[in-house]
Protein backbone atom coordinates (compact mmCIF):
# COMPACT_ATOMS: atom_id res chain seq x y z
CA UNK A 1 0.00 0.00 0.00
CA UNK A 2 1.27 3.29 -0.95
CA UNK A 3 2.21 5.87 1.56
CA UNK A 4 0.04 8.42 0.97
CA UNK A 5 -2.78 5.86 1.04
CA UNK A 6 -2.47 4.42 3.94
CA UNK A 7 -1.66 7.83 6.13
CA UNK A 8 -4.54 9.35 3.68
CA UNK A 9 -2.19 12.53 4.05
CA UNK A 10 -2.40 13.47 0.23
CA UNK A 11 -4.35 16.61 1.04
CA UNK A 12 -1.75 18.24 2.74
CA UNK A 13 1.15 17.18 0.51
CA UNK A 14 -1.47 18.49 -1.87
CA UNK A 15 -0.56 21.70 -0.30
CA UNK A 16 -3.50 23.39 -2.08
CA UNK A 17 -2.44 22.97 -5.87
CA UNK A 18 -3.99 21.24 -8.21
CA UNK A 19 -0.71 20.08 -9.75
CA UNK A 20 0.66 18.27 -6.07
CA UNK A 21 -2.37 16.48 -6.05
CA UNK A 22 -2.46 14.72 -9.38
CA UNK A 23 0.95 13.26 -8.00
CA UNK A 24 -0.73 12.25 -4.78
CA UNK A 25 -3.69 10.27 -6.52
CA UNK A 26 -0.64 8.94 -8.78
CA UNK A 27 0.12 7.43 -5.57
CA UNK A 28 -3.04 5.38 -5.03
CA UNK A 29 -3.75 4.41 -8.71
CA UNK A 30 -0.33 2.75 -8.69
CA UNK A 31 -1.09 0.66 -5.44
CA UNK A 32 -4.35 -0.55 -7.14
CA UNK A 33 -3.51 -0.74 -10.55
CA UNK A 34 -0.03 -2.97 -11.41
CA UNK A 35 -0.98 -1.59 -15.17
CA UNK A 36 -0.32 2.02 -14.40
CA UNK A 37 2.99 3.49 -15.94
CA UNK A 38 3.87 7.83 -15.00
CA UNK A 39 5.97 9.82 -17.66
CA UNK A 40 7.61 12.77 -16.78
CA UNK A 41 9.23 15.35 -19.00
CA UNK A 42 11.79 16.02 -16.96
CA UNK A 43 8.76 17.25 -15.06
CA UNK A 44 8.99 15.26 -11.55
CA UNK A 45 8.60 18.12 -8.80
CA UNK A 46 6.13 20.37 -11.49
CA UNK A 47 3.58 17.53 -10.74
CA UNK A 48 5.37 16.11 -7.13
CA UNK A 49 5.83 12.22 -8.79
CA UNK A 50 8.97 11.78 -6.62
CA UNK A 51 7.11 9.46 -3.93
CA UNK A 52 5.76 7.86 -6.81
CA UNK A 53 9.29 7.00 -8.56
CA UNK A 54 10.72 5.58 -5.01
CA UNK A 55 7.76 3.53 -4.72
CA UNK A 56 7.25 2.24 -7.98
CA UNK A 57 10.96 2.65 -10.08
CA UNK A 58 9.67 -0.05 -12.65
CA UNK A 59 6.77 1.82 -13.46
CA UNK A 60 7.92 5.50 -14.17
CA UNK A 61 9.87 6.72 -17.24
CA UNK A 62 11.76 9.56 -17.56
CA UNK A 63 11.55 10.92 -21.33
CA UNK A 64 13.49 13.65 -20.88
CA UNK A 65 12.94 16.71 -22.18
CA UNK A 66 11.11 15.89 -25.65
CA UNK A 67 7.46 16.29 -25.23
CA UNK A 68 6.74 14.71 -28.56
CA UNK A 69 8.72 11.31 -27.85
CA UNK A 70 7.24 11.76 -24.34
CA UNK A 71 3.66 11.01 -26.18
CA UNK A 72 4.45 8.98 -28.43
CA UNK A 73 6.32 6.18 -26.40
CA UNK A 74 2.74 6.49 -24.27
CA UNK A 75 0.70 6.23 -27.25
CA UNK A 76 3.03 2.38 -27.69
CA UNK A 77 2.53 2.05 -23.89
CA UNK A 78 -0.91 1.64 -24.15
CA UNK A 79 -1.33 -0.32 -27.06
CA UNK A 80 0.34 -2.99 -24.52
CA UNK A 81 -2.50 -2.63 -22.47
CA UNK A 82 -0.41 -0.23 -19.73
CA UNK A 83 -2.22 2.68 -18.59
CA UNK A 84 0.01 5.73 -19.08
CA UNK A 85 -0.13 8.72 -16.80
CA UNK A 86 1.53 11.60 -18.77
CA UNK A 87 2.96 14.47 -16.38
CA UNK A 88 3.32 17.80 -18.71
CA UNK A 89 3.56 21.44 -18.40
CA UNK A 90 0.57 21.95 -20.05
CA UNK A 91 1.85 24.44 -22.76
CA UNK A 92 4.28 22.15 -24.46
CA UNK A 93 2.32 19.04 -23.73
CA UNK A 94 -0.31 20.69 -25.72
CA UNK A 95 1.65 22.43 -28.27
CA UNK A 96 4.67 21.53 -28.42
CA UNK A 97 3.33 17.72 -29.02
CA UNK A 98 -0.11 18.58 -30.30
CA UNK A 99 0.35 16.40 -33.52
CA UNK A 100 1.12 13.39 -31.19
CA UNK A 101 -1.46 13.82 -28.79
CA UNK A 102 -3.73 14.20 -31.99
CA UNK A 103 -2.65 10.77 -34.22
CA UNK A 104 -1.04 8.77 -31.68
CA UNK A 105 -3.45 9.05 -29.08
CA UNK A 106 -6.63 10.32 -30.29
CA UNK A 107 -7.00 9.23 -33.62
CA UNK A 108 -5.50 5.72 -32.41
CA UNK A 109 -7.51 5.75 -29.34
CA UNK A 110 -5.39 4.81 -26.64
CA UNK A 111 -5.88 5.05 -23.22
CA UNK A 112 -3.75 7.83 -22.02
CA UNK A 113 -4.15 10.61 -19.32
CA UNK A 114 -2.28 13.81 -19.62
CA UNK A 115 -1.62 15.41 -16.41
CA UNK A 116 -1.23 18.81 -17.69
CA UNK A 117 0.00 21.58 -14.66
CA UNK A 118 0.99 24.98 -15.14
CA UNK A 119 -2.54 25.82 -17.60
CA UNK A 120 -3.85 28.93 -18.58
CA UNK A 121 -1.65 32.05 -16.95
CA UNK A 122 -0.59 30.46 -13.47
CA UNK A 123 2.84 30.64 -14.85
CA UNK A 124 2.29 34.72 -14.58
CA UNK A 125 5.72 35.71 -14.53
CA UNK A 126 6.90 33.19 -17.14
CA UNK A 127 5.29 35.28 -20.29
CA UNK A 128 3.54 33.73 -22.82
CA UNK A 129 5.89 31.28 -23.71
CA UNK A 130 4.76 29.39 -20.79
CA UNK A 131 0.99 30.26 -20.40
CA UNK A 132 -1.71 27.42 -22.22
CA UNK A 133 -4.55 29.72 -22.96
CA UNK A 134 -5.33 27.38 -26.41
CA UNK A 135 -5.51 23.64 -24.80
CA UNK A 136 -8.89 23.51 -23.99
CA UNK A 137 -9.83 24.67 -28.01
CA UNK A 138 -7.04 21.99 -29.22
CA UNK A 139 -7.60 18.98 -26.97
CA UNK A 140 -11.54 19.29 -26.76
CA UNK A 141 -11.71 19.38 -30.83
CA UNK A 142 -10.28 15.80 -30.98
CA UNK A 143 -12.96 12.98 -30.84
CA UNK A 144 -11.99 10.67 -28.69
CA UNK A 145 -10.93 12.76 -25.86
CA UNK A 146 -12.43 13.49 -22.17
CA UNK A 147 -11.52 16.99 -21.04
CA UNK A 148 -11.76 17.49 -17.19
CA UNK A 149 -10.69 21.25 -15.43
CA UNK A 150 -11.09 20.04 -11.68
CA UNK A 151 -11.56 23.14 -9.45
CA UNK A 152 -9.11 22.61 -6.42
CA UNK A 153 -7.45 19.65 -4.71
CA UNK A 154 -9.85 17.90 -4.11
CA UNK A 155 -11.52 17.33 -7.19
CA UNK A 156 -7.90 17.13 -8.72
CA UNK A 157 -7.77 13.81 -6.63
CA UNK A 158 -10.87 12.45 -7.14
CA UNK A 159 -10.83 13.07 -10.94
CA UNK A 160 -7.48 11.38 -11.31
CA UNK A 161 -8.80 8.44 -9.22
CA UNK A 162 -11.80 8.15 -11.89
CA UNK A 163 -9.75 8.82 -14.93
CA UNK A 164 -8.42 5.08 -14.57
CA UNK A 165 -12.24 3.86 -15.82
CA UNK A 166 -12.53 5.79 -18.86
CA UNK A 167 -12.07 4.11 -21.89
CA UNK A 168 -10.31 6.60 -23.87
CA UNK A 169 -7.62 9.70 -24.10
CA UNK A 170 -8.32 12.22 -21.30
CA UNK A 171 -6.20 15.59 -20.60
CA UNK A 172 -6.46 16.74 -17.12
CA UNK A 173 -6.16 20.65 -17.00
CA UNK A 174 -4.23 21.45 -13.83
CA UNK A 175 -2.81 24.52 -12.05
CA UNK A 176 0.06 26.10 -11.46
CA UNK A 177 3.39 27.05 -8.77
CA UNK A 178 -0.23 29.42 -7.25
CA UNK A 179 -2.51 28.30 -4.19
CA UNK A 180 -5.72 27.04 -5.68
CA UNK A 181 -8.66 27.67 -2.97
CA UNK A 182 -10.06 24.64 -1.79
CA UNK A 183 -13.70 25.28 -2.98
CA UNK A 184 -15.85 22.06 -3.69
CA UNK A 185 -17.47 19.63 -1.14
CA UNK A 186 -14.60 17.52 0.76
CA UNK A 187 -17.45 14.51 0.84
CA UNK A 188 -18.79 14.93 -2.61
CA UNK A 189 -18.07 12.52 -5.36
CA UNK A 190 -16.35 13.25 -9.04
CA UNK A 191 -19.02 12.03 -11.62
CA UNK A 192 -17.55 12.43 -14.80
CA UNK A 193 -20.14 14.79 -17.45
CA UNK A 194 -21.48 15.98 -14.26
CA UNK A 195 -21.50 19.42 -13.43
CA UNK A 196 -22.06 20.42 -9.28
CA UNK A 197 -23.75 23.62 -8.08
CA UNK A 198 -21.86 24.80 -5.45
CA UNK A 199 -24.47 27.95 -5.64
CA UNK A 200 -28.12 27.61 -6.32
CA UNK A 201 -30.09 30.69 -7.53
CA UNK A 202 -32.82 31.41 -10.74
CA UNK A 203 -31.56 35.18 -11.43
CA UNK A 204 -28.67 33.83 -13.76
CA UNK A 205 -25.93 31.52 -13.87
CA UNK A 206 -22.20 31.46 -13.36
CA UNK A 207 -20.71 28.65 -15.19
CA UNK A 208 -17.23 27.94 -14.41
CA UNK A 209 -14.45 25.69 -14.91
CA UNK A 210 -11.09 25.08 -12.85
CA UNK A 211 -9.55 28.26 -10.48
CA UNK A 212 -12.17 30.73 -11.97
CA UNK A 213 -14.82 28.40 -9.59
CA UNK A 214 -13.76 30.08 -6.41
CA UNK A 215 -14.19 33.22 -8.01
CA UNK A 216 -17.65 32.49 -9.57
CA UNK A 217 -18.69 31.36 -5.89
CA UNK A 218 -16.88 34.72 -4.62
CA UNK A 219 -19.43 36.81 -7.16
CA UNK A 220 -22.81 34.91 -6.69
CA UNK A 221 -22.02 35.93 -2.77
CA UNK A 222 -21.30 39.33 -3.59
CA UNK A 223 -24.30 39.43 -6.03
CA UNK A 224 -26.61 37.93 -3.54
CA UNK A 225 -25.75 41.04 -0.93
CA UNK A 226 -27.44 42.49 -4.00
CA UNK A 227 -30.15 40.83 -4.13
CA UNK A 228 -29.27 38.67 -7.50
CA UNK A 229 -29.92 34.89 -7.24
CA UNK A 230 -26.68 33.58 -9.24
CA UNK A 231 -26.84 29.79 -9.63
CA UNK A 232 -22.98 28.36 -9.85
CA UNK A 233 -22.16 25.64 -12.05
CA UNK A 234 -18.48 24.06 -11.46
CA UNK A 235 -18.40 22.66 -15.06
CA UNK A 236 -15.43 20.28 -14.34
CA UNK A 237 -15.81 18.27 -17.42
CA UNK A 238 -15.64 20.22 -20.31
CA UNK A 239 -15.98 17.24 -22.60
CA UNK A 240 -18.40 15.42 -22.54
CA UNK A 241 -20.48 18.29 -21.12
CA UNK A 242 -22.77 18.52 -18.96
CA UNK A 243 -25.74 19.82 -21.84
CA UNK A 244 -28.79 18.84 -19.43
CA UNK A 245 -27.38 20.97 -16.72
CA UNK A 246 -27.07 23.85 -18.75
CA UNK A 247 -30.65 23.26 -20.56
CA UNK A 248 -31.75 23.82 -17.03
CA UNK A 249 -29.89 26.70 -16.50
CA UNK A 250 -31.06 28.18 -19.66
CA UNK A 251 -35.00 27.59 -18.87
CA UNK A 252 -34.43 28.87 -15.51
CA UNK A 253 -32.77 32.17 -15.32
CA UNK A 254 -32.22 34.77 -17.63
CA UNK A 255 -28.37 34.58 -18.93
CA UNK A 256 -25.35 32.55 -18.54
CA UNK A 257 -21.23 33.73 -17.80
CA UNK A 258 -18.66 31.86 -18.33
CA UNK A 259 -15.43 31.97 -16.94
CA UNK A 260 -12.24 30.16 -17.83
CA UNK A 261 -8.06 31.01 -17.10
CA UNK A 262 -7.90 30.45 -21.27
CA UNK A 263 -8.47 32.57 -24.07
CA UNK A 264 -12.27 33.12 -24.80
CA UNK A 265 -12.35 31.47 -28.04
CA UNK A 266 -12.74 27.31 -27.95
CA UNK A 267 -12.77 26.43 -24.30
CA UNK A 268 -15.51 26.35 -21.24
CA UNK A 269 -17.45 29.35 -23.08
CA UNK A 270 -16.73 28.48 -26.89
CA UNK A 271 -18.53 24.83 -25.52
CA UNK A 272 -21.37 26.30 -23.94
CA UNK A 273 -22.39 28.67 -26.73
CA UNK A 274 -22.23 25.95 -29.39
CA UNK A 275 -24.37 24.00 -27.70
CA UNK A 276 -26.84 26.58 -25.83
CA UNK A 277 -26.91 28.59 -29.61
CA UNK A 278 -28.64 25.28 -31.13
CA UNK A 279 -30.80 24.20 -27.96
CA UNK A 280 -31.79 27.33 -26.07
CA UNK A 281 -30.55 30.35 -27.51
CA UNK A 282 -30.25 32.75 -24.55
CA UNK A 283 -27.73 35.78 -23.53
CA UNK A 284 -24.35 34.51 -22.84
CA UNK A 285 -21.14 36.73 -21.69
CA UNK A 286 -17.99 34.73 -21.74
CA UNK A 287 -14.98 35.74 -19.51
CA UNK A 288 -11.40 34.64 -20.44
CA UNK A 289 -8.47 36.03 -22.26
CA UNK A 290 -9.12 38.54 -25.26
CA UNK A 291 -7.39 38.21 -28.33
CA UNK A 292 -4.40 38.65 -26.66
CA UNK A 293 -1.07 37.58 -25.28
CA UNK A 294 -1.16 37.93 -21.69
CA UNK A 295 1.50 40.20 -20.24
CA UNK A 296 4.48 39.27 -17.56
CA UNK A 297 3.02 39.63 -13.76
CA UNK A 298 2.24 37.98 -10.67
CA UNK A 299 -0.33 35.53 -11.43
CA UNK A 300 -3.83 36.71 -9.28
CA UNK A 301 -3.44 40.41 -10.75
CA UNK A 302 -2.31 39.83 -14.28
CA UNK A 303 -6.03 37.55 -13.94
CA UNK A 304 -7.39 40.70 -12.56
CA UNK A 305 -5.84 42.50 -15.35
CA UNK A 306 -7.59 40.09 -18.02
CA UNK A 307 -11.01 40.29 -16.16
CA UNK A 308 -10.37 37.03 -14.99
CA UNK A 309 -12.04 38.02 -11.45
CA UNK A 310 -15.12 38.09 -9.35
CA UNK A 311 -15.85 41.35 -9.66
CA UNK A 312 -15.90 40.97 -13.61
CA UNK A 313 -18.01 38.02 -13.33
CA UNK A 314 -20.43 40.02 -10.69
CA UNK A 315 -20.38 43.08 -13.55
CA UNK A 316 -20.91 40.37 -16.21
CA UNK A 317 -23.74 38.70 -14.54
CA UNK A 318 -25.78 41.99 -14.13
CA UNK A 319 -25.43 42.96 -17.73
CA UNK A 320 -27.80 39.78 -18.43
CA UNK A 321 -30.58 40.98 -16.01
CA UNK B 1 10.48 -31.75 -43.60
CA UNK B 2 12.58 -28.91 -42.68
CA UNK B 3 13.12 -26.11 -45.42
CA UNK B 4 16.62 -25.45 -47.03
CA UNK B 5 18.06 -21.91 -46.99
CA UNK B 6 17.36 -22.00 -50.63
CA UNK B 7 13.82 -22.76 -49.95
CA UNK B 8 13.20 -20.21 -47.97
CA UNK B 9 14.76 -17.69 -50.12
CA UNK B 10 13.13 -19.17 -53.21
CA UNK B 11 9.54 -19.10 -51.00
CA UNK B 12 10.23 -15.34 -49.81
CA UNK B 13 11.04 -14.10 -52.95
CA UNK B 14 7.54 -15.79 -54.23
CA UNK B 15 6.20 -13.68 -51.17
CA UNK B 16 7.53 -10.48 -52.32
CA UNK B 17 6.15 -10.59 -55.47
CA UNK B 18 3.09 -11.66 -54.22
CA UNK B 19 3.41 -8.80 -52.13
CA UNK B 20 4.22 -6.71 -55.31
CA UNK B 21 1.38 -8.09 -57.25
CA UNK B 22 -1.00 -7.09 -54.05
CA UNK B 23 0.39 -3.73 -54.60
CA UNK B 24 -0.30 -3.18 -57.85
CA UNK B 25 -3.87 -4.65 -57.30
CA UNK B 26 -4.82 -2.22 -54.67
CA UNK B 27 -3.30 0.88 -56.83
CA UNK B 28 -5.66 -0.58 -60.08
CA UNK B 29 -8.71 -0.65 -57.49
CA UNK B 30 -8.29 2.83 -56.21
CA UNK B 31 -6.56 4.31 -59.79
CA UNK B 32 -3.84 5.96 -57.58
CA UNK B 33 -1.38 4.96 -54.61
CA UNK B 34 2.32 5.13 -53.43
CA UNK B 35 4.07 2.87 -55.71
CA UNK B 36 7.46 3.93 -54.93
CA UNK B 37 7.71 3.58 -51.45
CA UNK B 38 5.86 0.63 -51.03
CA UNK B 39 7.60 -1.22 -53.43
CA UNK B 40 11.20 -0.63 -51.71
CA UNK B 41 9.73 -1.89 -48.75
CA UNK B 42 8.06 -4.98 -50.39
CA UNK B 43 11.30 -7.71 -49.70
CA UNK B 44 11.70 -6.65 -46.24
CA UNK B 45 7.59 -7.15 -45.43
CA UNK B 46 7.89 -10.81 -46.97
CA UNK B 47 10.91 -11.54 -44.73
CA UNK B 48 9.35 -10.36 -41.57
CA UNK B 49 5.70 -11.69 -41.95
CA UNK B 50 6.80 -14.62 -43.53
CA UNK B 51 9.32 -15.38 -41.42
CA UNK B 52 11.12 -13.47 -39.03
CA UNK B 53 7.78 -11.94 -36.63
CA UNK B 54 6.30 -14.14 -34.77
CA UNK B 55 2.63 -13.61 -35.45
CA UNK B 56 -0.85 -14.74 -35.85
CA UNK B 57 -3.00 -14.08 -38.83
CA UNK B 58 -5.81 -15.35 -37.20
CA UNK B 59 -5.42 -14.13 -33.88
CA UNK B 60 -3.84 -10.21 -34.75
CA UNK B 61 -4.57 -9.16 -31.20
CA UNK B 62 -2.44 -12.67 -29.40
CA UNK B 63 -0.40 -10.62 -26.45
CA UNK B 64 3.15 -12.00 -27.52
CA UNK B 65 3.54 -11.08 -31.26
CA UNK B 66 5.94 -8.98 -32.76
CA UNK B 67 4.84 -5.78 -33.05
CA UNK B 68 5.51 -4.04 -36.87
CA UNK B 69 4.96 0.10 -37.37
CA UNK B 70 5.03 1.44 -40.51
CA UNK B 71 6.13 4.86 -39.55
CA UNK B 72 6.86 5.93 -43.49
CA UNK B 73 2.69 5.32 -43.57
CA UNK B 74 2.14 6.37 -47.08
CA UNK B 75 3.61 2.75 -47.77
CA UNK B 76 -0.01 1.31 -46.19
CA UNK B 77 -0.29 -0.13 -50.08
CA UNK B 78 2.68 -2.57 -48.84
CA UNK B 79 1.20 -2.93 -45.22
CA UNK B 80 -2.16 -3.80 -46.65
CA UNK B 81 -0.81 -5.89 -49.56
CA UNK B 82 1.14 -8.09 -46.67
CA UNK B 83 -1.96 -8.19 -44.10
CA UNK B 84 -3.76 -10.00 -46.93
CA UNK B 85 -1.03 -12.19 -48.31
CA UNK B 86 -0.59 -13.32 -44.69
CA UNK B 87 -4.23 -13.58 -43.96
CA UNK B 88 -4.81 -10.87 -41.42
CA UNK B 89 -7.62 -10.13 -43.60
CA UNK B 90 -9.41 -11.55 -47.04
CA UNK B 91 -7.87 -11.12 -50.19
CA UNK B 92 -10.78 -8.66 -51.21
CA UNK B 93 -9.33 -6.07 -48.64
CA UNK B 94 -6.81 -5.28 -51.30
CA UNK B 95 -9.20 -4.14 -53.67
CA UNK B 96 -11.14 -1.60 -50.77
CA UNK B 97 -7.76 -0.01 -51.33
CA UNK B 98 -9.16 3.83 -50.72
CA UNK B 99 -13.09 3.05 -50.93
CA UNK B 100 -15.40 4.55 -48.82
CA UNK B 101 -15.81 3.51 -44.82
CA UNK B 102 -12.76 0.80 -45.95
CA UNK B 103 -10.25 0.28 -43.29
CA UNK B 104 -7.21 0.32 -46.27
CA UNK B 105 -6.72 3.58 -46.77
CA UNK B 106 -3.63 5.53 -48.14
CA UNK B 107 -2.12 5.17 -44.44
CA UNK B 108 -2.60 2.52 -41.66
CA UNK B 109 -5.64 2.59 -39.53
CA UNK B 110 -5.38 0.67 -35.79
CA UNK B 111 -9.04 -0.27 -36.56
CA UNK B 112 -7.29 -2.92 -39.49
CA UNK B 113 -6.48 -6.39 -38.04
CA UNK B 114 -2.49 -6.51 -38.20
CA UNK B 115 -2.18 -3.03 -37.81
CA UNK B 116 -0.60 -1.69 -35.07
CA UNK B 117 -0.68 1.55 -34.97
CA UNK B 118 -2.47 4.34 -37.13
CA UNK B 119 0.58 5.96 -38.96
CA UNK B 120 0.56 8.86 -41.97
CA UNK B 121 1.81 11.80 -40.04
CA UNK B 122 5.67 11.65 -40.06
CA UNK B 123 8.25 11.20 -37.76
CA UNK B 124 5.88 9.20 -35.22
CA UNK B 125 6.16 5.37 -35.55
CA UNK B 126 9.80 4.87 -33.87
CA UNK B 127 8.31 6.95 -30.71
CA UNK B 128 5.35 4.70 -30.44
CA UNK B 129 7.61 1.46 -31.29
CA UNK B 130 9.65 2.75 -28.31
CA UNK B 131 6.60 2.64 -25.94
CA UNK B 132 5.83 -0.82 -27.42
CA UNK B 133 9.92 -2.00 -26.39
CA UNK B 134 9.45 -0.25 -23.16
CA UNK B 135 5.77 -1.94 -22.85
CA UNK B 136 6.98 -5.21 -23.19
CA UNK B 137 9.94 -5.03 -20.76
CA UNK B 138 7.49 -3.40 -18.17
CA UNK B 139 4.82 -6.29 -18.88
CA UNK B 140 7.57 -9.24 -19.12
CA UNK B 141 6.82 -10.45 -22.69
CA UNK B 142 9.70 -11.21 -24.96
CA UNK B 143 7.89 -9.55 -28.71
CA UNK B 144 10.36 -7.68 -30.76
CA UNK B 145 8.91 -4.43 -32.27
CA UNK B 146 10.45 -3.36 -35.45
CA UNK B 147 9.45 -0.35 -37.21
CA UNK B 148 10.04 0.74 -40.41
CA UNK B 149 10.99 4.40 -41.33
CA UNK B 150 11.44 6.35 -44.54
CA UNK B 151 14.86 8.05 -45.03
CA UNK B 152 13.36 11.06 -45.97
CA UNK B 153 10.98 10.33 -42.94
CA UNK B 154 14.44 11.24 -41.00
CA UNK B 155 14.11 14.69 -41.97
CA UNK B 156 11.90 15.04 -38.91
CA UNK B 157 13.47 16.02 -35.13
CA UNK B 158 11.24 13.43 -33.32
CA UNK B 159 13.05 10.46 -35.08
CA UNK B 160 15.74 11.56 -33.36
CA UNK B 161 14.22 11.95 -29.48
CA UNK B 162 13.05 8.49 -29.98
CA UNK B 163 16.41 7.16 -31.07
CA UNK B 164 17.99 8.81 -28.08
CA UNK B 165 15.44 7.14 -25.94
CA UNK B 166 15.87 3.85 -27.58
CA UNK B 167 19.40 4.00 -26.20
CA UNK B 168 19.09 5.98 -23.31
CA UNK B 169 16.95 2.28 -22.08
CA UNK B 170 19.01 -0.37 -23.73
CA UNK B 171 16.18 -1.44 -26.07
CA UNK B 172 17.81 -4.65 -27.61
CA UNK B 173 14.11 -5.51 -28.09
CA UNK B 174 13.56 -2.54 -30.46
CA UNK B 175 14.50 -2.40 -34.24
CA UNK B 176 14.40 0.32 -36.74
CA UNK B 177 14.56 -0.56 -40.50
CA UNK B 178 15.51 2.19 -43.04
CA UNK B 179 13.99 1.62 -46.15
CA UNK B 180 16.60 3.85 -47.68
CA UNK B 181 15.07 4.47 -51.13
CA UNK B 182 16.91 7.55 -51.18
CA UNK B 183 14.09 9.55 -52.77
CA UNK B 184 11.10 11.46 -51.25
CA UNK B 185 8.72 12.93 -52.25
CA UNK B 186 9.68 16.20 -54.65
CA UNK B 187 13.16 15.06 -55.24
CA UNK B 188 16.63 13.12 -53.80
CA UNK B 189 16.37 12.92 -50.31
CA UNK B 190 20.08 14.35 -50.47
CA UNK B 191 19.10 17.33 -52.37
CA UNK B 192 15.68 18.08 -50.16
CA UNK B 193 18.16 17.78 -46.85
CA UNK B 194 21.31 15.86 -46.28
CA UNK B 195 20.73 12.89 -44.26
CA UNK B 196 24.31 11.46 -44.49
CA UNK B 197 26.38 9.81 -42.90
CA UNK B 198 23.41 8.10 -41.86
CA UNK B 199 25.24 4.85 -40.27
CA UNK B 200 27.13 7.41 -38.35
CA UNK B 201 24.21 9.15 -37.06
CA UNK B 202 22.72 6.21 -35.65
CA UNK B 203 25.64 4.96 -34.17
CA UNK B 204 26.07 8.43 -32.36
CA UNK B 205 22.55 7.98 -30.81
CA UNK B 206 23.67 4.42 -29.24
CA UNK B 207 22.45 1.99 -31.84
CA UNK B 208 23.83 -0.44 -33.36
CA UNK B 209 23.45 -0.48 -37.05
CA UNK B 210 23.64 -3.20 -39.86
CA UNK B 211 23.50 -2.12 -43.26
CA UNK B 212 22.14 -4.45 -45.98
CA UNK B 213 20.88 -4.40 -50.00
CA UNK B 214 16.84 -4.48 -49.21
CA UNK B 215 16.21 -6.37 -52.37
CA UNK B 216 18.77 -9.32 -52.10
CA UNK B 217 16.83 -11.73 -49.83
CA UNK B 218 19.47 -13.64 -48.61
CA UNK B 219 20.96 -10.45 -47.50
CA UNK B 220 17.80 -9.39 -46.11
CA UNK B 221 17.65 -12.70 -44.07
CA UNK B 222 20.95 -12.36 -42.80
CA UNK B 223 20.09 -8.44 -41.35
CA UNK B 224 16.79 -9.84 -39.47
CA UNK B 225 18.52 -13.25 -38.22
CA UNK B 226 21.55 -11.04 -36.40
CA UNK B 227 18.92 -9.00 -34.58
CA UNK B 228 20.03 -8.44 -32.03
CA UNK B 229 22.91 -6.67 -32.75
CA UNK B 230 24.51 -6.25 -29.79
CA UNK B 231 23.41 -7.42 -26.19
CA UNK B 232 21.82 -4.08 -24.72
CA UNK B 233 21.35 -1.35 -27.55
CA UNK B 234 18.11 -0.89 -29.87
CA UNK B 235 19.02 -2.49 -33.82
CA UNK B 236 18.81 0.00 -36.69
CA UNK B 237 18.73 -2.08 -39.85
CA UNK B 238 19.56 0.48 -42.72
CA UNK B 239 18.20 -1.27 -46.28
CA UNK B 240 19.73 0.23 -49.14
CA UNK B 241 16.35 0.16 -51.60
CA UNK B 242 14.84 1.38 -54.76
CA UNK B 243 11.86 3.53 -54.63
CA UNK B 244 9.26 1.82 -57.12
CA UNK B 245 11.41 -1.47 -57.10
CA UNK B 246 10.43 -4.42 -59.56
CA UNK B 247 8.59 -2.01 -62.31
CA UNK B 248 11.10 -0.77 -64.54
CA UNK B 249 9.53 2.35 -65.43
CA UNK B 250 8.89 3.63 -61.81
CA UNK B 251 12.40 2.91 -60.60
CA UNK B 252 14.82 5.11 -58.91
CA UNK B 253 12.18 8.62 -59.60
CA UNK B 254 10.37 10.63 -57.81
CA UNK B 255 8.10 10.86 -60.14
CA UNK B 256 6.14 7.44 -59.04
CA UNK B 257 6.11 8.54 -55.23
CA UNK B 258 2.59 8.47 -56.02
CA UNK B 259 0.77 8.97 -59.31
CA UNK B 260 -2.11 7.50 -61.17
CA UNK B 261 -2.62 3.77 -61.96
CA UNK B 262 -4.66 2.84 -64.88
CA UNK B 263 -5.14 -0.78 -66.68
CA UNK B 264 -2.36 -0.31 -69.30
CA UNK B 265 0.22 0.59 -66.36
CA UNK B 266 -1.13 -2.56 -64.16
CA UNK B 267 -1.11 -4.77 -67.23
CA UNK B 268 2.67 -3.87 -68.02
CA UNK B 269 3.91 -3.74 -63.73
CA UNK B 270 2.05 -7.60 -63.12
CA UNK B 271 3.63 -8.66 -66.68
CA UNK B 272 7.02 -7.48 -65.31
CA UNK B 273 6.33 -9.42 -62.33
CA UNK B 274 5.68 -12.59 -63.81
CA UNK B 275 9.04 -12.22 -65.91
CA UNK B 276 10.84 -12.31 -63.24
Amino acid sequence: MAAGVATNDWRTKSASQTRLAFGQALLELGAIDPDVVVLSADTQDLLGIREYIELYPDRFLEIGIAEQNKIGIAAGLATVGLKPYVCGYAPFVTARSLEQVRNDVAYANQKVVIGAAASGISLGVSGGTHHAVEDLATMRSFANMTVIVPADVDETYKATLASIDIDGPVYIRLGGRTLDPAITDPNGAFTLGKATELRSGNDVTIVACGVMVAMAVQAADALKAEGINARVLNMSTIKPLDTDALLKAAAETRGIVTAEEHHVTGGLGGAVAEFLVEHHPIKMRIIGLGDTFAAVGPTGPLRTKYGMSAENIAAKAKELL
Amino acid sequence: MTETREELIQRLEGKASGIRRNIWRALKASGTGHAGGSLSAADILAALYFYKMNVRPTEPDWADRDRFVLSKGHANAGLGATLALAGFVPDSYVESFYAMDSLFGMHPDIKCPGVEMSTGGLGHGLAVGVGMALGARIKGRSFHTYVMIGDGELHEGSNWEAAMAGAHYRLANLTAIIDSNKISQSARVAEVMGIEPLADKWRAFGWEVHEANGHNMTEVIDALDRIPYSRNKPNAFIAHTIKGKGASFAEDTYLWHQNAVNEEIFAKAIAELETV
